[in-house]
């Protein structure tokens, strides 16, 4: 096989960088994660949805993370089959040195979070999309907005008559919520400017609710806690910044990280399955 | 003490090798790894049974770097900071048995039995491993000026001894503990530095073009390294391979 020449250390290099943006980015997920525990009604995190739905810089961003993590998997991948490629025939015997368990894993780790990413845009980022139905909110702000022709359309106004018919005013007078897929079509159609977004404090809310997927969610930080535990100190020994004295902080930064990372993200299911 | 042996037996580098297993018996507790070969070769030569096995030695101290076997899933057997030719039986226990396997690299290919090939380490050096210019005798003392710490950790890296455990623990084969060593023994003194961005690039794309892996911060080099060489040593091969992409002419 014949790929293109880059040389391994700079491609470790890239790794490494692309790793450690993911290393900050979720960090700020986290922190946003967080915001769901609130019991606002989802004042805070609708809020933070709607900043992110719209702002162009994020859009932006967006862009930039998925080539990231494309570029991290890309090279691994990369990397995985040139180390492969170097030990043709394999030990009988298997490996008995003292390692760190995660390091040997980071490929079948990175697997499953690749997986778990992957239900994840399902779950959220296709919502968004459109692609999958979710449920979905629109600012009382933007009715004001609305043209005649769309005021007086039946189908509409039956979408806004069950709203406040039912009272799916947020507390904050901002939102109206639960609006089906179906509803949403309407508005997309006949009253653009209403601008229907999803509503993910809601939808993190319902499927927090189900045992299964707060499990599986789990899981998934079980399996991510032992991917950052090797990553967080390979990013510096990569980038050269590891030295004698630097080691033993590095480690102990990296055992912060990360629990404060699976700490962070898993307190959200659990505390929302417990009604907490 | 008794022992049940699988030991890898290859005609040459193009035959296909096997297991085959022996046994043997009386070996004294003192004994080392090595010699408890030589009274199996002996045994094997005396009755005739095969040929004996061909495995790599020199000094028998662990200062050469020539022994060199995988003894049970782990390069140089189950003691720390030793060689093979270090390795005593006390370390088994008796009625044990032992798989002993060689080195398995892409760029170390088999000779026989046990015996790889290890140029690819030669290459290396030639590469760029040594100071071009005369650097004479030994000088004064203090009449060039090595901070201590320098020293010794200079000292400490010219401990590697190159006898490739490092990539054959390492599960991509990579080189980099060997490499970073031998980067860091000359680039971290003076006579080294006029040399030193030149020396990373060169080692580092001879290593490359050999077939080594590249490292995945497994450290199961440093865990295997008969002379305990560190993975700081691997961080500034990484870093003064960026200060070389950079063109930075500056050492630590
Ligand atoms: S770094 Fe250690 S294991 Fe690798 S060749 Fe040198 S002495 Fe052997
Ligand atoms: S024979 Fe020289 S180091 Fe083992």
């Amino acid at each position: 096989m014949n790929l293109p020449k880059i040389h391994s250390i700079t491609k470790k290099l890239f790794v490494a960088l692309v790793g450690s943006f993911l290393l900050l980015f979720l960090l700020f997920h986290m922190t946003a994660n967080l915001f769901i525990l609130r019991h606002d009604d989802g004042q805070w995190y609708s809020d933070f949805c709607h900043f992110m739905g719209t702002n162009w810089v994020v859009k932006i961003f967006e862009i930039v993370l998925l080539g990231v993590i494309a570029l991290h998997i890309l090279l691994t991948v990369w990397l995985a089959i040139t180390n492969r490629l170097a030990r043709p025939v394999r030990y009988h015997q298997a490996s008995r040195s003292k390692t760190h368990p995660g390091s040997k894993l980071m490929m079948w780790t990175g697997v499953l979070i690749f997986a778990c990413i992957c239900i994840h845009f399902y779950d959220f980022y296709f919502v968004k999309v459109g692609v999958v139905k979710g449920e979905y909110m629109v600012k009382v702000e933007n009715l004001s907005k609305l043209d005649a022709q769309a005021m007086e359309d039946e189908a509409v106004s039956d979408v806004l008559y069950r709203a406040f018919n039912e009272g799916n005013i947020s507390e904050d007078g901002k939102w109206i919520r639960h609006i089906n897929y179906e509803e949403r079509t309407i508005l997309k159609e006949r009253a653009p400017e209403s601008d229907p977004e999803p509503d993910f404090y809601y939808l993190t809310r319902e499927k927090f609710s189900h045992l299964h997927i707060v499990i599986g969610y789990l899981v998934f930080f079980l399996i991510l806690f032992f991917h950052l535990m090797h990553a967080f100190p390979s990013v510096f020994q990569t980038l050269g910044l590891n030295n004698y004295k630097y080691n033993p902080i590095i480690e102990a930064l990296g055992k912060i990280y990360t629990w404060i990372i699976v700490l962070g993200f898993t307190a959200v299911p659990i505390l929302v399955y417990l009604g907490l | 003490m008794k022992f049940t042996l699988h030991i890898w037996r290859q005609e040459n580098a193009r035959a296909k090798g096997h297991f085959e297993t022996y046994e043997i018996d009386n070996i004294s507790a003192d004994c080392s790894f090595l010699e408890m070969l030589d009274q199996l070769n002996e045994k094997l030569i005396n009755d005739h049974i095969a040929h004996p096995v061909c495995f790599d030695n020199d000094c028998r101290e662990g200062i050469c770097g020539m022994c060199g076997l995988y003894i049970n899933g782990r390069p140089h057997g189950n003691d720390d900071g030793v060689t093979t030719c270090q390795l005593h039986m006390r370390h088994f226990n008796d009625g044990d048995e032992i798989w002993v396997e060689p080195w398995r690299a892409k760029a170390f290919p088999i000779i026989k039995d046990l015996v790889v090939d290890r140029t690819a380490f030669d290459k290396i050096i030639q590469a760029g491993g040594y100071i071009s210019a005369t650097t004479g005798g030994v000088p004064d003392a203090n009449n060039i000026l090595v901070p201590k710490h320098i020293a010794d950790q200079a000292m400490d890296a010219a401990a590697c001894i190159g006898c490739g455990a490092c990539v054959a623990a390492c599960k991509n084969a990579s080189a980099m503990l060997f490499v970073g060593a031998k980067v860091s023994h000359l680039n971290l003194l003076p006579q080294g530095h006029p040399e030193a961005m030149d020396r990373v690039k060169k080692m580092v794309c001879k290593m490359d073009e050999l077939g080594f892996g590249s490292c995945t911060n497994t450290y199961a080099c440093e865990a295997e390294c008969p002379k305990q060489i560190k993975r700081q040593n691997i961080a500034r091969l990484n870093r003064q391979w960026i200060g070389q992409l950079f063109g930075r002419d500056r050492n630590e």
